[in-house]
């Protein structure tokens, strides 16, 4: 009897190894955009919605559809021959198609100068913008240097232009308006970098900025940022500008990065601080941010971070939208990447996602002004600046 | 003092329930340490992996002895299901401690074979739990709170941290019913030895895995990853037959 039980208790133990082995769910293992051959269109298409479905940071709040992406352009795309040129064009329509929706306002999709579709590129946030009614084009930058300083600043103010150590051209105006207001103009968040590098042509401005807010001057009665235009930059700028005008930490939002493959995985909110630089001292005199639907990235994060700041203040027309901070993908597991071969997609898009302090994201909307005055080309043709106009008004009141 | 009234309302419960008025129902305290690893493929991600995590579990067992090597065997758990993400290499420092916990109920046929005194033990079946809450503890770099310095000095980062401050966090798990899926439900299976202390209290200690067969998400989007609770966990416990409680509770009376 014993002998019976013994055996019963050991074919029972082994049928139910043999059960738990057989009910454990096979894991599939998901690749990255960058390992797929891309070959051939079907393999491409798999490259980028799984790069998409594992990397794109705003899953949580964005309303399209990648499931139904899927099921709609898969079979599209695997009727598609890669070495069709024909087929290769009406691919970027329906890449286009299936991004249209998409609210990272920093997503494009870009191609390499070699390929045939070198002077395509998928940009759905400026696709949206110049379909909407009121879509104006951003104002020149010959605006800033030229006209501007002539009709508000005083004599003595500095400007320069740096098209040899930036990616992309740097201008910048800095000086004085009716002699107690402070304005600074620039096109892109390259401050430090460009105040560390001797013999740019902007150096000087951002030393004269620099050199007018630490320490700043009682006879001063305010400050202008203008940073209508500025598409963003190196994230140091923040702390490099903003840094100047404060004694204690700033906090002003949160961060968020991917933190797993799921389209749902995120880590914890990291709060956004701006630290002070030393030897800086707070400012309390007003500081107004100009800024309209050109700028982006970095400026709307700096346009936060001086709105949080009790004497500051937002003014212009709402921002471009695209709030999240960008890195390598590597840094957050998550954000821009590149699939394919034959025809190679770079996807271009946010590594994490921000909200302000007040909890609201603004990714894809763009940040309403304090005050709203709107750009305003034709009366800038005729030499008057209603932005800067009620900036100095607000300062005066 | 709530605590207390569990325990002692499912013995009278036990005491009065008619078919087992004569049988051979135990009840008792059992715990233990366990060590969970979330079966998932994190491959697709730069030098990060999944590491198991030590965590704890406490239950209140009852058995229903049906012969002298067979009983059923049920309990209400607590279980801790822990788990670690790591990153590794130039990211070495972040991480996030999981610690999930559960109340799980398992259902188990337990065999027993041996001496008097001495006996070993096999508990096979299965369990159901719920995910009632998380935790989740570590380090992670905040794009928002750069180093300065990293730009100005010459030095080259180190690490990650050599380029954005490390923002530490320790919060309670906010679940996201679209994507956490908190019912669980698995196999089990148990090995130990158990030792006859006194005519009434029997010891043990057991060896048990745990397997979850549902994925710890919701199937919420195409191509998805599963994760699984895998727990090994080292249990120890004492169990006495309800025919005393009852026994005493008649004499109060």
């Amino acid at each position: 009897m014993k002998k019976r039980i013994q055996r019963f208790i050991l074919l029972t133990s082994a049928s139910a190894m043999l059960f738990f082995s057989a009910c454990k769910k096979e894991i599939s293992t998901p690749n990255p955009p960058s390992s797929y051959t891309g070959s051939n269109f079907n393999d491409l298409f798999d490259a980028f919605w799984n790069g998409m479905n594992n990397n794109y940071v705003f899953w949580d709040i964005d309303t399209t559809n990648w499931d139904r992406v899927y099921n709609q352009y898969k079979p599209i795309f695997a009727n598609l021959n890669i070495y069709s040129d024909n087929d290769v064009r009406s691919s970027v329509n329906y890449f286009r198609q299936m991004v249209a929706g998409l609210i990272d306002g920093h997503y494009n999709i870009t191609f390499p100068k070699s390929q045939l579709l070198s002077d395509s590129s998928i940009d759905p946030a400026f696709d949206r913008k110049r379909n909407t009614p009121g879509y104006h084009d951003p104002i020149p930058l010959g605006y800033f240097f030229f006209d501007l300083p002539k009709i508000f600043l005083d004599s003595g103010y500095v400007e320069g232009v740096d098209s040899t150590h930036t990616a992309r051209l740097a201008v910048a105006v800095s000086g004085t308006i009716n002699h107690n207001i402070l304005y600074f103009y620039f096109n892109t968040f390259e401050l430090q970098a460009l105040y560390l590098t001797p013999g740019s042509a902007v150096q000087a401005v951002i030393k004269n900025f620099i050199s007018s807010i630490s320490p700043i001057s009682p006879s001063v009665k305010g400050i202008i940022l203008d940073l209508r235009g500025n598409g963003g930059g190196d994230v140091n700028d923040l702390d490099f500008l903003v840094g100047r005008m404060i004694d204690k930490p700033l906090k002003f939002g949160y961060t968020r990065a991917k933190n797993g493959q799921g389209r749902l995985d995120y880590s914890p909110w990291a709060p956004a601080i701006v630290t002070p630089q030393p030897g800086s001292s707070a400012i309390s005199i007003p500081i107004i941010v100009i800024a309209d639907n050109f700028s982006a990235s970095l400026s709307e994060i700096t346009t936060l971070a001086i709105k949080t700041l009790p004497n500051g203040k937002f003014l212009g027309e709402t921002t471009w939208g695209a709030n999240g901070p960008l890195a390598p993908n590597v840094y957050f597991n998550g954000g821009q990447f590149t699939a394919g071969t034959i025809l190679t997609l770079s996807v271009f898009t946010s590594s994490t996602m921000f909200k302000y302090i007040n909890d609201q994201i603004y990714e894809g909307k763009g940040i309403p002004p304090d005050v709203a005055v709107p750009d305003n080309l034709n009366s800038l043709k005729r030499g008057i600046d209603l932005q800067v106009a009620q900036a100095v008004s607000l300062i005066n009141q | 003092m709530k605590g207390m009234l569990f325990p002692k309302n499912l013995i009278i419960l036990a005491c009065f329930i008619p078919l087992l008025s004569h049988a051979q129902l135990s009840l008792g305290i059992e715990g233990g340490v366990n060590k969970n690893y979330l079966s998932t493929s994190g491959i697709q991600q730069a030098f990060t992996s999944y590491t198991g995590a030590y965590g704890a579990q406490v239950a209140i067992p009852v058995s229903y002895r049906l012969k002298n090597w067979l009983s059923v065997q049920s309990s209400i758990s607590y279980v801790q299901k822990n788990y670690n993400i790591v990153r590794t290499g130039f990211f070495e420092g972040i991480h996030q401690n999981n610690k999930n916990n559960y109340i799980q109920v398992p259902l188990m046929a337990h065999f027993s074979f041996g001496g008097k005194k001495m006996r070993g033990f096999l508990n096979l079946g299965g369990y159901g739990a719920y995910w009632v809450s998380a935790t989740v503890q570590g380090t992670e770099p905040n794009i928002l709170n750069p180093v300065d310095s990293s730009f100005t000095t010459s030095q080259q980062p180190v690490n990650d941290f050599s380029l954005s401050k490390p923002y530490s966090f320790n919060e309670k798990y906010t679940f996201d019913s679209r994507k956490d899926c908190r019912w669980e439900w698995g196999l089990l299976a148990g090995v130990g030895l158990s030792y006859q202390l006194s005519q009434s209290v029997v010891m043990y200690v057991e060896g048990r895995f745990t397997q979850s067969l549902t994925d710890q998400q919701k199937n919420y989007m195409i191509n998805q990853v599963g994760r699984y609770n895998q727990t090994y966990a080292v249990l120890a416990g004492a169990m006495v037959p309800v025919k005393i409680f009852c026994k005493k509770k008649a004499k109060k009376e």
